[in-house]
C-alpha cells in the first residue's frame, strides 16, 4: 500500500527556498521522488538477505500500515506526517514555530507554539497579533502541561467501563437517529465564541429544532450581559478602552488579575508608563480585597462588596449632581440614604476627577456584580461621555443560549433525556440549590466530553476524552473581535474528540479528519478570492491581517436601567454578620486547571499561597475572632456550611471572606484532587492539598457573595503553604522598592538615584581588577515597577522555558520550591495599626551581578561569568554546596533538595534505592529539550535564557557564514520572561547595541539598582515606581510614603549644597513596618 | 656550698606546687597509666561503649540515608542553604583546637603542665576533627562528586576555585589532621614501645611492637625523637591558629550582614580554645573519676589552669560579641543593624532566633565568670557543670551566626524560618556517638597520659634533682 504524503507548503510570506531546481518548477519527476520516500532500491533487500533486523523492521511497518497496531490506529491519514520520515521545514534540533490561539472564555487568545520534533513544548504570545504582541498569561503557558498531563481522560467509557472509540461512535449514532425533532436533547457547552461553533450550532438547529443550547460558565458574565442587554439591546457586548482612559475606576473590576485578557493588561500599562509620551492614567479601585488590580490603584477604597452597590448609587448621585445629566438622573431615582463620610469625601473627589476627564473617565463594574449596578455603571460612563470612546460597542458573536438553570429544570420535569456535556464540570461547579450531579443522574443519556474523568464524569453516562486546543483544528474570535485560527500541533494523544467533532457528528457531517468543517466556515466568513493562499496565510499568520473588527455605536437606554437599577440589593451593614465573596481564582480559575501543577504551585499574586485556598479575611476580624493564618473556621450562610482555614490578608475589608473558587476538587487528578497526591491518598497532614470547595456555598441566586454569614471558630487548624513568609518592608523600601508620585517626579526626575542607602554611601571602589566582559553582546534586564502588574505570568513562562520541577505542597512548606524568577509582593504601611497597606510587586530573578558573589565562593567552579555578562551555572561541575545561595544577596539561586524529577513528590522521603523512579512520558515531552534536566543536588538559577541566546548566536554566525561580526540583530529574541510580559514591564536585551530597547530603558532618570552599597554590579536594573494620587484625594499625601520610609516623606534629593548633612545622615528604619505575617 | 645551696633553696610558701603529686615515681606512673590499657575492660566501659557505638551507627544510617535521598532530609531550605550541618563542622573542628594547642603552643611555651593531658587532649583533637569532617563532606548535594575539590589534574581541564573560602578550609583541615595524627602518633612512640615491653599476649606485643617503630629509648632515639617533636610542635603551631581563621573566612568573606566580619578570625580562634578545652575537661574530669590513679596525673592544678583559660578566652569572645555590636550600630549601615539589633538581639520584635542569641550569651559569656573564684575553680562538679554550658553556648555561637544571618537577610520577600528534621537532629547525636566511642577506643588501646612526657617533669628527671629529705640528700651525695 502506497502511502501519498502530501508536501507541505511553503510559507506564504517571508523568503521563498526550494531544495531543488526540480521542487522550483514543480516536475513531474520531482513529485514522483517525493511520493518515494527513499531513494531507488533503498527499500529493497539487498541480495535477498533477510536480517532479523531488517525483517522486524518490515513487519512493524507493515503492521502499522493495516492498521493492527496502536500506532497503526493513529495513523494519519492528512497533512500531519509522522516524524519518522523526514518531513521538509523540519530540521532535527531545530523548533518550528506554529499559530494557533487558545480558548478562553473571554474570546481567543492567539498564540504561537514551538514545537520540538512534532512535540509543542512551549506557548508564546502571537506577535503579530494586537491582541497578544508576543505576550500571554499564565494560562496559555501551563495549558502545555494541561496537553501533556498524564492524567487526562485517556479511554471511552460508558458507565465507567472502558469501551471503544467505534463503540462510543456508534452509540452516538444511534443517540442522533433516535433524536428525532430534538426535543429531549439538550447541549451543556463552555462559552467559545468560535464560528464554525456558531456555523454547527445554526446546522443542529434546523436538523434539531425543539433541542436546547446550553451555555455554562462558573465565573461567565451572565450578569453583565443581562445588564448590557437591557442598556443597549440584544447581542451587544461592551468593550473597554483602557489605553483611552486618563481616569479609570474599577468597582470591583479585577481587569488587571482574573478577568484580565492580556490586552487589557498593556493597553492599561502603555498609559501607566511615565515616558511623558502619555499622560498618565490615574486607577480608583474600589474592592473588599487586594486584587491585582488594587494593587495598581492610586486610590483604593477597600469595603465589603455587598456595598458596592450603594457606592455606585453615591457615585451616580454625586455624577448627577456635578452633571445633571438628564439620562443618569432618570436612573439614579431616590435620594440615599446617609452613609460613611469618609467614603462619602472619597465618592465624590473620585466622581470629580471623573467629570473633569469626561470623555476620557472609565467607571468598570466587576462582570458578576448585580445587573443594576452593572446597568448602573454603563448610565454612569454615559452621563461621562465615554460610549464609544472609553467604552465601545460590539455585536456578540454567539447568539443567546439557555443557561444551566434551564437544563436543570428540563432534567427535573423530564422534559430533557439526553444531555451532550462537552467541557465544562457542572456536576462540581453548578450552584447547589440546583442540585445538577443528582439530576444529571437521572438523565438517560449524559454524553460527556470532557478533559478529566472528573465529578462530571461519575454522573455520566458515556465519559470521552476532549481533546486539547494543540490537539484539534478550530477558530474563534478574540475579546478585539479579529478572527483567529486553532491548528493541531500533535495528534491526539488520547484520541480525544474536539468540541466540533461532537456537533458535527449532530450537525449531520462525517467526524472531521482535518480542518474541512473550519475551511468551510473560513470561506464563508472571509469569502476569499484565492482560497489556498488567504487559508495557507490565516493559519501561517494566526488570523487575517488587516480586518481590524468594527466598534458598534452604543446607545442606551435610561429607562431599563433604571428599572434594573432600582433592583440593586440593599447592603449588608450588619456588623455580626459577615459577607462571604466567592472570587474566581487566579491559578486554577473556576476549577478546570486544578490539575495543573505549574498553576498550584505558582503562588497566588496577592496572598502568596500555593497548593490551596483559604478564607481571606483582614487583620481586624482576625483579631476580632482571635485567630492566626491556617485556624480553621467554620463558614455557614442559611444552611449551608463549610469548614476551611483562614489567612490573614492585608487590606481586606472588614466583616468580609473572600474564598477563590475551583478547590476542593474531589476528582479531578492526581494533582488537583484534595488529599491526593500523586500516588494516591496520602496520611501526611502536610501533603494534603487541594482546599475547599466554595462552592458548595453559592446559589444561583448570589453566585459572588452571599451575606448574613456566620463563622464559627473550630479550633482546628491546617497547614498553608505560603512562599512569603514575610510581607512587610521592614523600612527597606528606599532601597528595595523605590517609587515617588508623579509630582514628585516631575520636580526629581531621578530621584531613584539617591534614595535609601544611595543617598548617602560614597561611590564604589574596587580593591582590584576585574577580568573584562569582552563580547560583543552584553546582555541585561530591566524591570519597570510602574508596570509589573504583579500577573506572575513571567514565572510559568520560566517554568516552562526552564523545565522547572514543581515540589509539591510539603516542599513549599519547607522553603524548597524551584522558582527561578519569584514575584516579591510587599504592603507597605504606616504602622502596625495601618488597615490600609499599599502594595507593590517586584520581580525578583537573579541579577546577574558583574562582581558576583556567588562565584567567589563556589569551591570547584560551578558558577563563573561568561564574557557576555551572564552568571552562568555549569550543572555538571556543581556539588552542591549551597554556598553560592548563602552568599546571593538575592535569595534567587534554587537547589535540588531532592531529585524532583526523578521522585515522585510523595515519596521523596522513602528509600531512594529502594523507591521507584522515572516520570510519566508525557510529561518527558513537554520538557524543552534546549534545557538540561536538573538532578538532586545541584543548584539551579536564572540564567537568563542562555538557550535563547546561543541560539541566537548560532544563528548571528550562520548569517554572516564565513567572515563579518557575528552581532545579534538588536531585540531579535528575548528571555521568556520578557516574551511573556503582558505589560512589557521586563526588558531583556543586550546593553551594548545602542540600537537596543534595553540600551534606551538605561537611560530612563528612574532606573537603579537594589544594594548598590555591596558593589555587585548587577545587570538588571529596575524602574522606580510612580503612582499618580489625586492631591484632593485626603491621605493622598501618605502615597506611597510607607515604602519611601520616612515619617517625613524625606527621601534625599541632594543639591550641592545638601550633601554633606546627607552624608553624615544615616537612614533610619522610618516607620515602623512591622511584621504583619509570619507563618512558622 | 652547703650554705650557698641553703640560701638558693626556695622558700616552701613560694615552692611550686609539683605537677605530681604524692611524689610518685616513674614505675608507679608506667604501671598505672599502662594498666588502663592492659586490664580486663571494666564493665562501665562496656555500659558507655555499647549505647555510645550504637548512637554511632544511628548517625552513621542517617549520613546513609541523606546521601541516598538527598539534603531535602534534612531542613534546609532557601534561604537557610546551611544550617545544623555548617554549624556542627565549627562546632567539632572548634573542639578540635584545645587539644593540639595543649600539645604544641604549651609545649613551645614550656608549660610543663600540658605533659599530662596532651595525649588525652591531642586525641580528642582528633576524633573532634573527625567528627568535624564529616560534615562538609555529607552536607553537600552530591556526594559523590566531591572530588572535584581536589586539585586533580583531570579530562574536564577544570581547577578547584582558589578563590574560595570553602576550598581553603578544605586544604586547612586536611593540613591540620594530617599534622595532627603525625604530632599525635610521634609523642606515642616512646610510650606505644612501653606497652610492648610490658605486653603478656604475643599478639599485643606484636601490634604494639609494630607502631613502636623499633624503639628501645636509646641515646639516638632520644635525640631524633625531640628533635621531630619539636619541628612538629612548631609546624602545628601556626596551624592551630590558621584552621579556625580559615573556617572563619568561610564567613567573613562573604557578603551576608552577620558573616561578613572582619572581627572573625580571632574571635573564632578564641572561640575554639574556649569550647576546646571545655571538651577536654568534660572527658577528663570523669575519666579522673574512673581512674582515682589519674588523680595524681591531672591535679586540681589543672583543672584550676584550664578554668582560667576558659575564662581569658570566654571573656574575649565575649567582647568580640560586643565589639560586633558596636560595629553594627557605628557602621549606620541599615541591614547590619538589622541583622545584630532585631534578628539576634530581638528588638523590635523581629527576632525569629533571638533564643538562640541569648543562649549563647549565657553560656559563653555569664557562665564562665563564675571561674573568677578560685573556689569554683576547684569544685569540680561547678567546672564540670559550665563546660557543658560552654559545650551548648560555642554550638548556639554557630547556630546563631549562620542561621540569623541566612534566615533574614537583604530581601524581606526571601526571608524563610528553619526547623531540623530528625535526620539532622540524629546525625549531630550520631557524631557525639563516634566521637566518644573512638575515645573509649583510644582510652582502651593507648595509654590516655603521656607517661614518658610526664616522667621528664617528674623532680627526679632533673639531673640536678634535690631531694628535700635529709635522706635524698645523703643518697644525692652518694650519687
Amino acid at each position: 500500500m502506497k502511502r501519498i504524503l502530501h508536501h507541505p507548503e511553503a510559507p506564504k510570506t517571508g523568503k521563498q527556498y526550494w531544495r531543488s531546481l526540480g521542487q522550483a518548477r514543480n516536475t513531474p519527476e520531482f513529485q514522483g521522488w517525493l511520493e518515494r520516500e527513499f531513494p531507488q532500491g533503498a527499500a529493497e533487500f539487498k541480495g535477498g538477505e533477510v536480517s532479523r533486523r531488517n525483517f522486524l523492521q518490515l513487519m512493524g511497518a507493515s503492521m502499522a500500515l493495516a492498521g493492527l497496531s496502536f500506532a497503526g490506529c493513529r495513523r494519519p491519514e492528512k497533512h500531519l506526517i509522522p516524524f519518522t520520515r523526514g518531513v521538509e521545514w523540519s530540521i532535527p534540533g531545530k523548533a518550528l514555530f506554529f499559530t494557533t490561539s487558545m480558548p478562553t472564555r473571554r474570546g481567543y487568545m492567539p498564540l504561537v507554539a514551538e514545537t520540538h520534533d512534532g512535540r509543542p513544548t512551549k506557548i508564546e504570545g502571537n506577535p503579530l497579533h494586537p491582541a497578544s504582541k508576543g505576550a500571554t498569561d499564565a494560562w496559555a503557558q501551563t495549558s502545555i502541561l494541561d496537553l501533556y498531563d498524564p492524567d487526562r481522560s485517556r479511554f471511552f467509557k460508558l458507565k465507567g467501563e472502558t469501551k471503544t472509540a467505534q463503540n462510543f461512535e456508534k452509540a452516538l449514532d444511534e443517540l442522533i437517529a433516535g433524536a428525532g425533532d430534538g426535543a429531549g436533547l439538550a447541549f451543556l457547552l463552555e462559552s467559545n465564541p468560535s464560528p464554525t461553533r456558531e456555523r454547527l450550532r445554526g446546522e443542529i438547529e434546523k436538523k434539531f429544532p425543539k433541542a436546547m443550547w446550553a451555555v455554562y460558565e462558573p465565573l461567565g458574565s451572565d450578569a453583565s450581559n443581562e445588564a448590557a442587554k437591557a442598556a443597549f439591546g440584544e447581542g451587544m457586548e461592551v468593550v473597554p478602552q483602557l489605553e483611552k482612559a486618563d481616569v479609570i475606576l474599577s468597582l470591583d473590576a479585577d481587569f488587571l488579575g482574573v478577568a484580565a485578557t492580556v490586552a487589557e493588561q498593556r493597553a492599561f500599562a502603555t498609559r501607566r508608563k511615565a515616558d511623558g509620551e502619555n499622560k498618565m492614567n490615574r486607577l480608583y479601585v474600589v474592592e473588599n480585597r487586594f486584587t491585582v488590580t488594587g494593587g495598581m490603584a492610586d486610590h483604593r477604597l477597600r469595603i465589603p462588596v455587598s456595598q458596592i452597590g450603594l457606592v455606585a448609587q453615591e457615585l451616580a448621585a454625586e455624577i448627577f449632581s456635578q452633571t445633571k445629566d438628564d439620562g443618569l438622573g432618570r436612573v439614579v431615582g431616590s435620594p440615599l440614604k446617609a452613609t460613611a463620610k469618609a467614603r462619602q469625601e472619597w465618592v465624590k473627589i473620585t466622581a470629580e476627577d471623573l467629570v473633569a476627564n469626561k470623555g476620557k473617565s472609565l467607571v468598570l463594574a466587576g462582570s458578576r456584580l448585580p445587573a443594576g449596578v452593572q446597568a448602573l455603571v454603563f448610565a454612569i460612563n454615559a452621563a461621562l461621555g465615554n460610549l464609544g470612546k472609553t467604552l465601545i460597542g460590539r455585536k456578540s458573536v454567539s447568539k443567546p443560549a439557555a443557561s444551566i438553570a434551564e437544563v436543570a429544570r428540563g432534567l427535573s420535569d423530564k422534559s430533557l433525556t439526553s444531555i451532550i456535556i462537552v467541557g465544562g464540570n457542572p456536576a462540581y461547579n453548578a450552584a447547589v440549590d440546583l442540585d445538577f450531579a443528582a439530576k444529571l443522574k437521572t438523565a438517560a443519556n449524559v454524553v460527556r466530553v470532557g478533559a478529566y474523568e472528573d465529578e462530571t464524569s461519575d454522573v455520566a453516562t458515556w465519559q470521552v476524552p476532549l481533546a486539547h486546543y494543540l490537539e484539534s483544528w478550530g477558530d474563534g474570535f478574540c475579546m478585539d473581535g479579529s478572527h483567529v485560527s486553532v491548528q493541531p500541533m500533535i495528534l491526539p494523544l488520547y484520541a480525544g474528540w474536539s468540541e466540533l467533532d461532537v456537533l458535527a457528528k449532530f450537525a449531520g457531517l462525517k467526524k472531521p479528519e482535518g480542518p474541512e468543517l473550519v475551511q468551510e466556515t473560513f470561506r464563508q466568513l472571509v469569502k476569499p478570492n484565492d482560497f489556498v493562499a488567504v487559508w495557507a496565510k490565516f493559519l501561517h499568520d494566526g488570523f487575517v491581517m488587516g480586518e481590524a473588527p468594527k466598534a458598534e455605536a452604543l446607545a442606551i437606554s435610561s429607562d431599563a436601567v433604571g428599572k434594573l437599577a432600582s433592583q440593586i440589593p440593599p447592603p449588608n451593614l450588619d456588623v455580626d454578620s459577615y459577607e462571604v465573596v466567592l472570587v474566581g481564582d487566579f491559578k486554577v480559575d473556576d476549577g478546570r486547571y486544578a490539575n495543573n501543577g505549574w498553576l498550584q504551585e505558582l503562588p497566588d499574586p496577592i496572598t502568596k499561597l500555593t497548593w490551596d485556598n483559604a478564607a481571606l479575611i483582614s487583620p481586624a476580624t482576625a483579631r476580632k475572632l482571635g485567630v492566626e493564618d491556617g485556624a480553621r473556621v467554620e463558614l455557614s450562610v442559611e444552611n449551608r456550611t463549610l469548614d476551611l482555614p483562614v489567612l490573614i490578608a492585608p487590606g481586606h475589608a472588614e466583616n468580609s471572606v473572600s474564598i477563590s473558587l475551583g478547590y476542593g476538587r474531589t476528582k479531578a487528578g492526581r494533582v488537583g484532587t484534595v488529599g491526593q497526591t500523586s500516588e494516591g491518598f496520602v496520611t501526611d497532614r502536610e501533603m494534603i492539598s487541594g482546599g475547599f470547595n466554595g462552592y458548595s456555598l453559592r446559589t444561583s441566586q448570589s453566585p459572588y457573595y452571599l451575606t448574613g454569614a456566620k463563622i464559627k471558630v473550630t479550633g482546628k487548624t491546617y497547614r498553608l503553604a505560603v512562599t512569603q513568609e514575610h510581607g512587610t518592608l521592614e523600612g527597606r523600601g528606599p532601597d528595595l522598592t523605590r517609587e515617588a508620585t508623579l509630582d514628585e517626579f516631575k520636580a526629581e526626575p531621578a530621584f531613584a538615584k539617591t534614595m535609601g542607602m544611595d543617598g548617602h554611601n560614597p561611590p564604589n571602589a574596587s580593591l582590584y581588577s576585574h577580568p573584562p566582559l569582552n563580547d560583543i553582546h552584553q546582555w541585561g534586564m530591566t524591570v519597570d515597577l510602574n508596570t509589573c502588574i504583579g500577573c506572575s505570568a513571567c514565572m510559568v513562562a520560566c517554568q516552562s522555558e526552564n523545565n522547572i520541577p514543581i515540589v509539591g505542597k510539603r516542599q513549599v512548606i519547607e522553603g524548597r520550591e524551584m522558582h527561578w524568577i519569584r514575584t516579591d509582593r510587599y504592603f507597605a504601611m504606616m504602622d502596625e495599626h495601618d488597615e490600609e497597606p499599599e502594595m507593590v510587586s517586584q520581580p525578583m530573578m537573579c541579577q546577574q551581578c558583574e562582581n558576583a558573589p556567588c562565584e567567589t565562593v563556589c569551591p570547584v567552579n560551578a558558577t563563573v561569568h561568561s564574557e557576555d555578562g551572564l552568571n552562568v551555572m555549569a550543572y555538571n561541575r556543581c556539588i552542591g554546596t549551597r554556598y553560592c545561595a548563602n552568599n546571593c544577596p538575592f535569595k534567587v539561586r534554587r537547589f535540588n533538595f531532592f531529585d524532583y524529577n526523578q521522585r515522585k513528590i510523595a515519596k521523596l522521603r522513602d528509600w531512594n534505592l529502594t523507591s521507584e523512579k522515572g516520570t510519566e512520558d508525557t510529561i518527558k515531552m513537554s520538557k524543552n529539550p534546549n534545557v538540561t534536566v536538573r538532578m538532586r543536588g545541584v543548584m539551579e538559577k536564572c540564567t537568563f535564557c542562555v538557550q535563547r541566546v546561543q541560539e541566537a548566536k548560532i544563528a548571528a554566525k550562520v548569517a554572516i557564514r564565513d567572515g563579518g561580526e557575528a552581532r545579534i540583530p538588536a531585540d531579535a529574541f528575548t528571555s521568556a520572561c520578557a516574551q511573556v510580559c503582558p505589560t512589557g514591564a521586563i526588558v531583556f536585551g543586550d546593553k551594548a547595541n545602542k540600537d537596543s530597547r534595553l540600551s534606551k530603558l538605561l537611560e530612563d532618570e528612574r532606573g537603579y539598582r537594589l544594594l548598590e552599597y555591596l558593589n555587585l554590579n548587577q545587570r538588571v536594573w529596575y524602574l522606580a515606581r510612580i503612582r499618580n494620587p489625586n492631591p484632593k484625594m485626603p491621605g493622598a499625601e501618605k502615597s506611597g510614603k510607607a515604602i519611601k520610609g520616612s515619617p517625613n516623606g524625606h527621601h534625599h534629593h541632594p543639591p550641592a549644597g545638601e550633601k554633606t548633612e546627607a552624608a553624615n545622615s544615616v537612614p533610619h528604619g522610618g516607620p515602623a513596618n512591622v511584621r504583619i505575617r509570619s507563618l512558622s | 656550698m652547703s650554705e650557698s645551696a641553703v640560701s638558693l633553696k626556695t622558700p616552701a610558701e613560694l615552692a611550686r606546687v609539683p605537677l605530681v603529686t604524692n611524689k610518685r615515681s616513674f614505675a608507679w606512673i608506667s604501671d598505672n597509666v599502662s594498666t588502663i590499657c592492659e586490664e580486663r575492660s571494666r564493665l562501665w566501659w562496656w555500659a558507655l561503649f555499647i549505647p555510645l557505638s550504637i548512637i554511632a551507627m544511628i548517625g552513621l544510617f542517617c549520613i546513609g540515608y541523606q546521601i541516598s535521598n538527598g539534603v531535602g532530609v534534612w531542613g534546609e531550605n532557601h534561604p537557610n542553604g546551611w544550617a545544623w550541618d555548617i554549624t556542627n563542622f565549627v562546632f567539632w573542628i572548634g573542639i578540635g583546637h584545645a587539644g593540639t594547642l595543649i600539645s604544641a603552643i604549651l609545649f613551645l611555651t614550656r608549660q610543663k603542665w600540658r605533659t599530662s593531658i596532651n595525649r588525652a587532649a591531642e586525641a580528642m583533637t582528633l576524633f573532634a576533627v573527625v567528627c568535624a569532617g564529616i560534615f562538609p563532606g555529607i552536607h553537600v548535594g552530591r556526594v559523590w562528586m566531591a572530588w572535584f575539590l581536589a586539585p586533580i589534574p583531570n579530562a574536564n581541564g577544570i581547577w578547584p576555585n582558589f578563590r574560595s573560602p570553602l576550598l581553603w578550609d578544605v586544604f586547612a583541615v586536611s593540613t591540620y589532621f594530617t599534622v595532627s595524627v603525625l604530632f599525635w602518633y610521634t609523642g606515642l612512640v616512646p610510650d606505644l614501645a612501653t606497652l610492648r615491653d610490658r605486653a603478656k599476649s604475643r599478639v599485643a606485643r606484636y601490634i604494639y611492637g609494630i607502631f613502636a617503630l623499633g624503639w628501645r629509648g636509646s641515646n639516638r632515639h632520644w635525640r631524633h625523637y625531640e628533635m621531630a617533636y619539636l619541628l612538629l610542635a612548631g609546624l602545628s603551631t601556626p596551624l592551630v591558629l590558621s584552621v579556625h581563621s580559615v573556617v572563619s573566612f568561610d564567613f567573613a568573606t562573604s557578603i551576608l550582614p552577620g558573616w561578613h566580619t572582619t572581627i572573625f578570625p580571632p574571635y573564632f580562634v578564641a572561640g575554639a580554645i574556649f569550647g576546646g578545652f571545655a571538651m577536654v575537661l568534660t572527658i577528663l574530669l570523669p575519666a579522673r573519676l574512673i581512674y582515682p590513679q589519674l588523680d595524681d596525673l591531672i591535679t586540681r592544678q589543672h583543672v584550676d589552669k584550664m578554668a582560667k583559660i576558659i575564662l581569658l578566652t570566654g571573656s574575649i569572645v565575649g567582647y568580640a560579641y560586643m565589639m560586633e555590636l558596636f560595629i553594627a550600630w557605628y557602621s549606620g549601615n541599615q541591614y547590619e543593624k538589622f541583622t545584630f539589633f532585631s534578628a539576634r538581639l530581638g528588638l523590635h520584635n523581629s527576632g525569629w532566633y533571638s533564643w538562640a542569641y541569648f543562649c549563647m550569651m549565657t553560656c559563653n559569656v555569664l557562665s564562665p565568670q563564675v571561674f573568677w573564684s578560685k573556689k569554683m575553680r576547684g569544685n569540680y562538679i561547678v567546672v564540670f557543670i559550665i563546660c557543658q554550658f560552654v559545650n551548648a553556648g560555642m554550638w548556639f555561637e554557630r547556630f546563631v551566626i549562620i542561621v540569623t544571618s541566612l534566615a533574614q537577610d537583604f530581601l524581606p520577600s526571601s526571608w524563610g524560618h528553619y526547623t531540623p528534621s530528625w535526620v539532622e537532629i540524629w546525625t549531630f547525636i550520631g557524631t557525639f556517638g563516634i566521637f566518644l566511642s573512638l575515645f573509649l577506643l583510644f582510652m582502651k588501646f593507648l595509654p590516655m597520659v603521656a607517661m614518658s612526657e610526664v616522667k621528664i617533669v617528674l623532680p627526679e628527671a632533673d639531673p640536678h634533682f634535690h631531694p628535700e629529705s635529709p635522706d635524698s640528700h645523703a643518697k644525692e651525695g652518694a650519687h
